[in-house]
């Protein structure tokens, strides 16, 4: 396991996230579903300790995240959807602080992805498309040879073209070894690419399993995946 | 510590920090209330902190791989960088007309306040108040700075006041010293000031560290 997430509580005075439990693994994307305000951003946050849960563990490469947070963040990435750092900075700029912090900055891997991503280090962040936002943000995670990638929404608001193109590059770093966990509330993102579901509906963890396994507990015949968990929520919001 | 000071140098403030230390030189204008200088220099820094939360700098420091008291380490070390060179700006201005201008008839007819020794640790103390009540009360929420700023005004404005005020009172007329009168004075309300600084900063700090680590991001 690169993370393990164990019985996370958070309260707010409208909301509880209800004891979140699930792992990710080496070399598999995981993909992060519910709809918008079940609790996908409260969890990931918890995750990487930007907010303080009740109570609860996370755990990464078998460390706890409160006790060893500059460890972890090295070997982590996150992005979050189309959130621009620093707008009016040139990314050349950006990407030359950023780097002194991580002693694996990776020089040629930056280029690399920096080509693959087409994107312009003299451009800002502002002159990007929301697709290239993402795709910069990936980039800033992926330069630092991150081996665990944590993405909120990170498909939100794409063209289907831009979406497409993110879940292919997913599969390349999941073949290189990455774990990808990544949020959505687009159905179809996790029919193309996961390999695990982790399913909330209002705060509290619905299925957490290998998504063949999903399909096999959940699924009915003719059903698709997406049939599946719109059936789900239905029956959660009436339930 | 090295890394986030450059962080906060050259992505997180605003060029408008850089130039407001200038402000630093109003030490030199006669006919003028000088501690104004120290407000504008901190007026660049605001500007800073504008321009870092339109930047989702908090949150970006944050995910960097450093400690969440470092992150506002480099708030304190960027702006006590600020206050230093504006401060070494008045100082200098502070010896000029101790020294060569200390006979000049524009500044021994200037109704305002001198700027003697006395001046600069006045403006020490508004730096200091900047440190306490504008950053300290910043990182309560870190995102918030509208409250915090405007009770720095009126703090900066009172000891403006006051300070330009006292020497007109019977007695203290000494704090109004020019050239090198009543120096060892001077110097010991400086040194006072710059105390006074210090601890505000060092106090603020340690507070704001603790209410930043507490925060939900």
């Amino acid at each position: 396991m690169v993370a393990e997430v164990r019985k996370l509580m958070k309260r707010y005075p409208s909301f509880v996230l209800d004891e979140v439990s699930f792992d990710l693994e080496r070399g598999k994307i995981t993909g992060f579903i519910g709809r918008n305000g079940a609790g996908k951003t409260t969890t990931i946050k918890s995750m990487l300790n930007l907010i303080h849960p009740d109570s609860g563990d996370v755990r990464f490469f078998g460390m706890p995240i409160v006790d060893n947070k500059t460890g972890i963040k090295k070997r982590i990435g996150y992005s979050t959807g189309t959130v621009s750092w620093y707008p009016r900075k040139k990314i050349r700029d950006i990407v030359d602080i950023i780097k002194r912090f991580y002693e694996t900055w990776d020089d040629t891997a930056y280029h690399k992805y920096l080509e693959l991503f087409s994107i312009d280090e003299i451009k800002t962040p502002l002159e990007l498309s929301e697709g290239m936002k993402v795709k910069l943000n990936l980039l800033l995670a992926l330069s630092h040879r991150s081996e665990v990638l944590i993405l909120d929404e990170p498909t939100s608001g794409l063209d289907p073209f831009s979406r497409n193109e993110l879940l292919e590059i997913f599969t390349k770093l999941k073949e290189d070894g990455t774990a990808v966990f990544f949020s959505t509330h687009i159905i179809s993102d996790i029919e193309k690419c996961a390999d695990d579901i982790v399913y909330i509906s209002r705060g509290k963890i619905i299925a957490a399993l290998p998504k063949a396994d999903f399909i096999l507990k959940y699924s009915v015949d003719g059903e698709t995946l997406e049939d599946t968990m719109l059936r789900m929520e239905g029956g959660m919001i009436h339930a | 510590m090295r890394n986030i000071l450059r962080k906060e140098m050259r992505l997180s403030a605003s060029v408008l920090s850089y130039l407001f230390i200038v402000f630093g030189l109003m030490f030199l204008l006669p006919g003028y209330p000088i501690l104004c200088g120290a407000f504008f220099v901190t007026l660049g820094i605001f500007q800073s902190f504008q321009a870092a939360r339109e930047a989702n700098d908090i949150l970006f420091s944050v995910l960097l791989p450093v400690a969440k008291k470092d992150v506002v380490k480099g708030k304190y070390l960027f702006v006590c960088l600020i206050e230093a060179c504006a401060l070494l700006l008045m100082a200098i201005s502070v010896i000029l007309r101790m020294t060569v201008f200390s006979e000049s008839d524009v500044y021994r007819s200037n109704a305002l306040m001198n700027a003697n020794p006395f001046a600069l640790g006045m403006a020490c103390v508004i730096f200091g108040l900047f440190n306490a009540l504008f950053i300290g009360g910043f990182f309560k929420t870190a995102y918030k700075f509208g409250r915090p700023f405007v009770s720095f005004i009126f703090a900066a404005f009172l000891v403006t006041f006051i300070a330009e005020a006292l020497h007109h009172m019977p007695g203290l007329g000494v704090l109004n010293a020019f050239g090198t009168d009543h120096i060892a004075l001077q110097f010991v309300l400086l040194a006072a000031s710059i105390a006074a600084f210090v601890l505000f900063t060092l106090l603020s700090y340690r507070k704001a560290r603790e209410n930043f680590e507490r925060i939900d991001l």
